[in-house]
């Protein structure tokens, strides 16, 4: 406790003039772990989402698509194209994993951005997007990981290795400084724009309630968008170069 | 100031039971801007999505009526095929049914014309034969009347003597003599 009053005084004056909170989390304890409650509602309700509506949508399929199924028809085709230019030839199995977390990713980013999560109030921090967090996009990131590193052993077998002293050796280290590169950057991309539109928002509106936000908004919107579809495209890449070059 | 140092050791520890509730307060939720943005969002987007989904339904359409009609053409290709098919199997029937009557008929002609020959050739056969045997009958007669006659010669010259001579004779002149005086 040696944290003077002083600067104690100053942070609390802040905290109540901006009321912007960051940092603060909803805690469930399960099983030993502090895990972000907030996080996980979201994030089923996001689920339950998707889920709902896909389930909704293809219960009762047409030869020819009606609303609903046209549109998920289009997701879908969409999220092809997208893995068939990223991965090539091989694109199919990873197709619902691309559209997992590009479809997860996008509705996370636009629940957050349109949702009014701030209605219910938690005990402690407040609900935002899933991807708000940085154990939401560590947790994807590292999905991506481990699915291009699969993608690459099952494809090549232990030849994958090879990959890391491809053009000389000298450039091992980087190679090997790349796979944590990679997670890292994805995971960081994703939370820090997210987070920071959400903020510029929140900050807007405890300044300026009406009207001003509402652009900062719309680009929230387009960057929610984007960021899914980099996220999405760049997982396919990387498992679409760990997968190329095999003779 | 206590009671801020004891607050923010609070806000450290974090309790885990609390209060769910509603936060009405219009303004901090942002629940104006939001819905502008969704209705923004919706007046502008429906219509995008409208078109998109619009078109990609006249896609699949359009496609689905193009197999249709290859579909149909095909269909139609192939009971043009099978019509044919039935009118030349007919024709081939028809043609095989020919050349079997044909075939027939040539076997029938060709029996005919051999049996014909056939018989000629007996017939020729059996005059043949008639004829050599009538020849043969004709050289043994004459050898048998050759030889009569060489044996009746011989009997002649053996036994003629000039008395015999002219009793012949006699009888011979008689018999003229007989025939003279009837006419």
């Amino acid at each position: 406790m040696n944290i003077t009053p002083c600067s104690i005084k100053t942070l609390k004056g802040l905290y109540d003039i901006s009321g912007v909170e960051v940092g603060q989390h909803f805690y469930w304890q399960i099983g030993g772990f502090q895990i972000h409650a907030q996080v996980l509602i979201t994030s089923w309700f996001v689920i339950t989402i998707l889920l709902g509506s896909v389930i909704i949508a293809v219960r009762n399929p047409q030869t020819i698509p009606t609303d609903g199924q046209n549109f998920f028809e289009y997701v879908l085709e969409f999220i092809r194209d997208l893995s068939k230019t990223q991965i090539g030839e091989e694109y199919g199995p990873w197709v619902p994993f691309i559209g997992t977390m590009f479809l997860f990713i996008f509705v996370s980013n636009w629940s957050g951005a349109l949702l009014p999560w701030k209605i219910i109030e938690l005990p402690h921090g407040e609900l935002a997007a899933p991807t708000n967090d940085i154990n939401t996009t560590v947790a994807l990131a590292l999905l991506t990981s481990a699915a291009y590193f699969y993608a690459g052993l099952s494809k090549k077998g232990l030849s994958y290795f090879e990959k890391y002293i491809k053009p000389t050796p000298i450039l091992l280290p980087i190679n090997i400084l790349e796979d944590f590169t990679k997670p890292l950057s994805l995971s960081f991309r994703l939370f820090g724009n997210i987070l920071a539109d959400e903020l510029v928002v929140v900050v807007l509106v405890s300044l300026v309630p009406l009207v001003v936000p509402i652009p900062v908004m719309f680009l929230g919107l387009f960057t929610s968008g984007i960021q899914a579809l980099i996220f999405a495209t760049l997982a396919a890449a990387y498992i679409g170069e760990s997968m190329e070059g095999h003779h | 100031m206590k009671n801020v140092t004891h607050s923010f050791v609070f806000l450290a520890h974090w309790p885990f039971a609390g209060s769910f509730g509603l936060n009405t307060d219009i303004l901090a939720t942002n629940l104006i801007n939001l819905t502008v943005v969704v209705g923004v969002l919706i007046f502008f987007g429906k219509g995008v999505l409208k078109d998109l989904l619009d078109n990609r339904k006249q896609r699949i359409l359009s496609t689905i009526r193009n197999s249709e009609e290859l579909r149909r053409g095909t269909l139609e290709q192939l009971e043009k095929a099978r019509i044919r098919l039935q009118k030349v199997e007919l024709e081939a029937d028809e043609y095989r049914m020919n050349g079997y009557s044909e075939i027939e008929r040539e076997k029938e002609n060709l029996i005919n014309a051999t049996s014909i020959s056939l018989e000629q050739l007996e017939k020729s056969k059996n005059e043949t034969l008639f004829y050599e045997k009538q020849r043969a009958m004709n050289q043994v007669r004459q050898r048998v009347f050759q030889q009569a006659v060489q044996g009746a010669l011989g009997t002649l010259n053996s036994c003629l003597n000039t008395e015999l001579h002219f009793r012949t004779i006699r009888a011979n002149i008689g018999i003229l003599g007989a025939i003279e005086w009837k006419r």
